[in-house]
């Protein structure tokens, strides 16, 4: 199968891309690895459940409608592992389609061609680790928020919700509405850091109106917020039973805790382009131009694995992207004009969003505080001892550091433990940006490998005759 | 009991039958049973998998291969795998399939 534009992720910014760019006419197809094209925030009910209908839900819809009516293909339920072509292909000739592999629902693999590629990758929670964040009952922020609002599910009774960033309190204000009982939201950020974040947030009045408004809940509720504090460790026999705050435990049943969004950047690095480390969008983002354009031919990033912008900002993204593509394959006559409006929209959305950014970015002291036998790398079971026995031995960036520990070598890839790991090499090594990344590697997603080998048996390996003695 | 602990959890609240997990005001398909290690557990068809067992009161997924580190949801978007479970043998990430009837679900 063969296209003019293959888009990469099913949030706002990739089903805005879709649209656009199947609205004008180009053959599109859209990958997305759920049941449903939606993404995080405007995630679509799984079918059959009918629930209250809000502003996310409301612009989720839109967007869902708008890709069904565009004409572009839609395959969900699918995990892109593999990516290649393009600039991969070693003779780099210049026409050389991108190539993505694929399992289906029911693990089947396929394959397809597309000259043009819109990488809508999204961003993943960032959690800094700390003793007992490994229990049963300690989940994500942006986890609570997918249970609550798409599946209709409590994570605990009572409930500590924690770290930094506006979905704090839209957690613990859901989780009132639902019925949980909140014990605590423990906010890193002072007062101080939510009022110079004020005027920013003037651009989106909704934005701040629902801000206040969840603010207004937990205290007609009486619920207690400790500023400037975290967990500090979390505690229990099988599961979570309580954690620490200041000094003082508090029993809760499930925690709640997210300290910021990391764009999802493993493409664009499998693709060599260029990146640059920009705390304030989130940690490592692809160069761009003004149009999305990454410093590979033909390669877009939109939303927030472009740069944590927000879900408001990122379907402007993706049209600007889109345009791009299809005017660099010729198929946009005017493109100067059909930019205005989706660039326009993107500056506006762009600025609440960043101001929000930026009170999600890495906070090194977190990492710091980190005591030397706590676990960073869950999946392989390193611990920040570990991490800093490598570095004390030589290991100079994360490359290296990986391949002392086996840190990022399990079935995350790095996703989880790769933020704090990296701060702490970091710490030794001279920076964040001396410690760089992992560098891209396929597969993009585990894969099992009965379904790359297919029908093929042990019977199948050709074996050559011995040669006659 | 843990010292100096605010409120003292007098039983696992996430056992606690009389207020359900599941949030009220949404409308949700018929119950479908499955098994989950060998216990028998019903949630309607359709519901996320990773969702149904924390439903139904089980967080603890599984034995990792330390004490250290159990299965759990943790990003429940696909990224972290430590949801990871068998569905009739084949090896998934709970937070990204449905409930079905019929479904044997065990500890990888």
């Amino acid at each position: 199968m063969s296209y003019d534009i293959a888009v990469l992720g099913g949030g706002p910014a990739g089903m805005a891309a879709a649209t656009e760019a199947a609205q004008r006419g180009a053959r599109v197809v859209l990958l997305e690895e759920s049941a449903a094209p939606g993404g995080q925030v405007y995630r679509a009910p799984p079918s059959g459940f009918i629930g209250p209908v809000d502003a996310d839900r409301r612009a989720g819809d839109a967007l869902r409608a708008a890709l069904l009516a565009s004409g572009a293909e839609l395959r969900t339920g699918c995990r892109v592992w593999g990516v290649g072509g393009g600039p991969l292909v070693p003779q780099r000739e210049p026409a050389a389609p991108f190539r993505l592999d694929a399992l289906d629902s029911d693990g089947r693999s396929f394959a397809m061609e597309a000259r043009a590629l819109v990488l809508c990758c999204g961003t993943h929670e960032r959690i800094i680790a700390f003793p007992g964040w490994t229990l049963p009952g300690v989940l994500g922020l942006a986890a609570a928020t997918i249970l609550l609002k798409a599946h209709g599910v409590l994570p605990g009774r009572r409930v500590v919700v924690a770290g930094a960033g506006p979905l704090l309190y839209a957690v613990a204000a859901k989780l009132l509405k639902a019925g949980a009982e909140v014990a605590a939201v423990v906010d890193l950020a002072h007062r101080t850091e939510w009022l110079r974040a004020l005027p920013r947030l003037a651009a989106r009045p909704d934005l701040l109106a629902q801000g206040l408004a969840w603010r207004a809940t937990l205290v007609a509720r009486g619920v207690r917020v400790i500023a400037g504090a975290g967990v500090t460790a979390a505690r229990g026999d099988e599961v979570l039973q309580a954690v620490q705050v200041e000094g003082a435990w508090i029993a809760c049943d499930a925690l709640c805790i997210g300290h910021g969004l990391v764009p999802a950047t493993e493409a664009t690095r499998t693709f060599r382009a260029a990146h640059r480390y920009a705390p304030a969008e989130g940690g490592w983002v692809p160069v761009l131009d003004a149009d999305q354009r990454c410093s590979v031919p033909l390669l877009y990033t939109a939303g927030d694995g472009a740069g944590v912008r927000g879900a408001a900002a990122a379907p402007a993204s993706g049209r600007v992207a889109a345009l791009a593509a299809l005017h660099d394959l010729g198929l946009l006559p005017d493109h100067a004009a059909a930019r205005v409006a989706p660039a326009r929209d993107l500056a506006r959305a762009a600025k609440a969003g960043g101001a929000m950014a930026r009170m999600m970015a890495l906070r090194p002291a977190l990492v710091r505080a980190i005591p030397p036998e706590t676990i960073v790398c869950r999946c392989e079971g390193v611990t920040r001892a570990e991490i800093e026995a490598a570095c004390a031995d030589g290991a100079a960036d994360m490359n290296q550091m990986k391949q002392f520990t086996r840190c990022g070598m399990g079935p995350c890839q790095g996703r989880i433990c790769g933020e704090t790991a990296a701060e702490l090499v970091g710490m030794h090594c001279g920076g964040r940006e001396k410690a760089g990344f992992a560098t891209g590697r396929l597969p993009l997603r585990p894969v099992p490998m009965d379904a790359l080998l297919g029908e093929f048996d042990y019977a199948d390996i050709p074996v050559p005759k011995p040669a006659p003695i | 009991m843990i010292a100096g602990m605010d409120v003292i959890a007098e039983h696992d609240r996430m056992k606690d039958v009389a207020h359900p997990l599941r949030i009220a005001g949404i409308s949700r398909p018929a119950d479908v049973t499955f098994s989950f290690a060998g216990t028998s557990l019903s949630a309607p068809e359709g519901e996320n998998l990773a969702a149904a067992l924390i439903a139904c009161g089980i967080r603890r997924l599984g034995e990792g291969q330390d004490a250290a580190r159990p299965r759990a949801a943790l990003c429940m978007m696909g990224v972290c795998q430590q949801c990871l479970l068998r569905v009739d043998g084949r090896l998934v990430q709970a937070c990204l399939v449905p409930v079905r009837a019929g479904m044997v679900v065990t500890a990888t």
